[in-house]
């Protein structure tokens, strides 16, 4: 399975192209979901592990195991998105585990710099106050938050990634975005 | 309305906070997504591994279906190679037969040892030259008869000496169909007659229970050669050989007569000597009663001879179940079930012997899985605490 082959530039490639060398529905599939969760499924990491390095490997392990495994995807049981964020979520947890055993993670400082101006001044101190506040989370608390926020699943998807109700996922996302509002109760 | 503001800030500043890849490597994993995730080294990778990677990638109904067709198609060749081994046995059977054949004869039973028997062997020749010097000495006409019939004692010694007299016997059963039971006897009695053997009974029954027996003498130096002709006349359903060392009876008997030719001896030199008529007599009556006795040993020595130098073969000719399954040799539908109900029957027992192996296995690797299951969502559980 090579695309960057089986990727015609024109017409007469298109038609040129032997059969055993197009994308199958399968591929074509994979990529469409790669494409459009790519930079969700890092966010999402990223915000659960306070690590880009550990990000970026949580992510490229999703996405392998997601590719090696896609023939075993049943529909039925939820969206595409949604297992391939369980994949990412099971991956993350490992490297969760393996982190806490080896070393404490370190969160990444956030930029404000380039802020001007009051309105963009008060967003510069939230952010630094939110990214302060989600330091304090919980790790299952931060997860909620960097789904629901970072990776911008629905409550439904949030409730099919964690194995629980929707209702209870959007009674705990609730219960931590309170937390983080009071947290950063002065600046809000 | 203010806490509708609020929540608008909070989640604007926190979609805000969202962390974005690297482009170095978005692109590196576009690049790998785009090569299906084939790295160099993964070309030299074994092909187990590679094997082992698209058995994880198979879906679980796939992986019912491979494991269900693999399990089949054991089943299938395991039940195939037993119901061919069990069909056909006879190239075993044949070779054994072989080597059997080849083997020599085996000294089932010995009534006396073997150094005892040499000795008393030896001490024969020595009374037989003894006797012989005796006779040279002695000049009278009435020995010279005698004196022959000492010389085939002699002679008995030293063939007695040359080799041990081994009694051979053999049991042998062919199996025929019906109509091939009288050509069989033809070519038994074929064969007794290019061994110089000896048929002392047979009997040949014709129609349903069709079958022969034979009582046969077979020279034993043909023995071998002979129950090699009888196996190849048709399928041989058992064979048994026996030996049984004849030796020190045969040594016995030698002695006695030995014994009783010198008491003849001994009486022809008293009637010689004889000087009254009465005495004469008297000698006379005791060496007719000798020379019965000596004939008497004569005969059952010659009769010990015969055992050794004639092996006695019990032939049997049998019309058997497996012959006469079929009555006219051909092959119908009763048959076929009959085959299909073996086949069956063969595949069954190879699934329960599989299944008997197999099963703790599959059960112990389930269990396995199962724990490990639980183990890695309860570790994930703890990280997220």
């Amino acid at each position: 399975m090579n695309r960057s082959v089986a990727r015609s530039k024109g017409m007469s490639e298109t038609l040129l192209a032997p059969a055993a060398e197009a994308p199958s529905e399968a591929d074509l599939t994979f990529d469409r979901l790669y494409r459009s969760s790519r930079d969700d499924i890092y966010a999402y990491a990223a915000g659960l592990l306070r690590d880009p390095a550990a990000a970026e490997e949580v992510t490229a392990t999703a996405f392998e195991r997601a590719y090696r495994k896609q023939s075993r995807f049943d529909a039925r049981r939820g969206s595409a998105r949604a297992w391939l964020f369980g994949i990412a979520r099971n991956a993350a947890l490992d490297e969760l585990r393996r982190r806490g055993r080896d070393a404490k993670l370190t969160a990444e400082p956030v930029d404000a710099s380039g802020l001007a101006g009051d309105d963009e001044a008060a967003q510069s101190e939230l952010r630094v106050l939110l990214a302060d506040a989600l330091e304090e989370l919980t790790a299952g608390e931060r997860e909620l938050v960097s789904l629901k926020y970072f990776a911008g699943l629905s409550n439904a998807e949030i409730a099919s990634v964690l194995g629980i109700s929707e209702s209870n996922a959007g009674t705990k996302l609730h219960r931590t975005v309170n937390k983080l509002r009071e947290a950063c109760n002065g600046a809000l | 309305m203010e806490r509708s503001s609020d929540h608008g800030n909070l989640d604007t500043a926190l979609r805000a906070l969202r962390p974005t890849p690297r482009p170095a490597f978005a692109a590196e994993l576009d690049e790998r997504v785009a090569r299906g995730f084939k790295s160099d080294s993964q070309a030299s990778r074994s092909p187990l591994a590679t094997l082992a990677d698209r058995f994880r990638g198979l879906s679980p109904q796939r992986l019912l279906f491979a494991t269900g067709g693999t399990a089949l198609a054991a089943i299938a060749v395991a039940t195939v190679l037993v119901a061919v081994n069990e069909s056909n046995p006879a190239p075993i059977a044949l070779e054994e037969r072989y080597a059997q054949q080849q083997r020599p004869p085996r000294i089932t039973q010995f009534s006396e040892p073997i150094p005892k028997a040499l000795d008393r062997l030896a001490e024969l020749d020595r009374l037989a030259g003894n006797a012989a010097a005796g006779q040279a000495e002695g000049a009278s006409g009435v020995q010279s008869s005698e004196s022959l019939s000492f010389s085939a004692v002699n002679r008995n010694s030293g063939y007695l000496r040359a080799k041990r007299e081994i009694e051979r016997s053999a049991e042998i059963t062919l199996l025929a169909e019906p109509g091939d039971v009288g050509a069989d006897s033809a070519e038994v009695f074929d064969a007794v007659h290019d061994a110089n053997g000896i048929v002392l009974r047979s009997t040949t029954t014709a129609g349903a229970d069709a079958g022969a027996h034979f009582e046969l003498l077979i020279p034993t130096p043909k023995l071998g050669d002979a129950l090699a002709a009888f196996s190849a006349i048709d399928e041989v359903r058992s064979r048994h050989e026996a030996t049984a060392d004849i030796t020190a009876p045969t040594v016995a008997l030698g002695e006695r007569l030995q014994d009783s030719r010198a008491k003849i001896d001994g009486l022809l030199a008293q009637l010689a000597a004889a000087e009254t008529q009465t005495e004469s007599e008297a000698i006379e009556i005791a060496l007719r009663d000798e020379r019965l006795h000596a004939a008497a040993l004569r005969a059952r020595l010659d009769k010990l001879r015969q055992r050794a130098d004639f092996s006695r073969v019990s032939l049997s000719i049998e019309t058997g179940a497996s012959a006469t399954d079929s009555n006219d040799g051909s092959w119908g539908i009763g048959d076929a079930f009959d085959d299909a109900g073996h086949i069956l029957s063969i595949a069954a027992g190879v699934t329960v012997i599989a299944l008997a192996v197999l099963a703790p296995i599959a059960l112990t690797l389930l269990l396995a899985w199962l724990i490990r299951g639980t183990w890695l969502r309860r570790a994930r559980a703890r990280a997220l605490a």
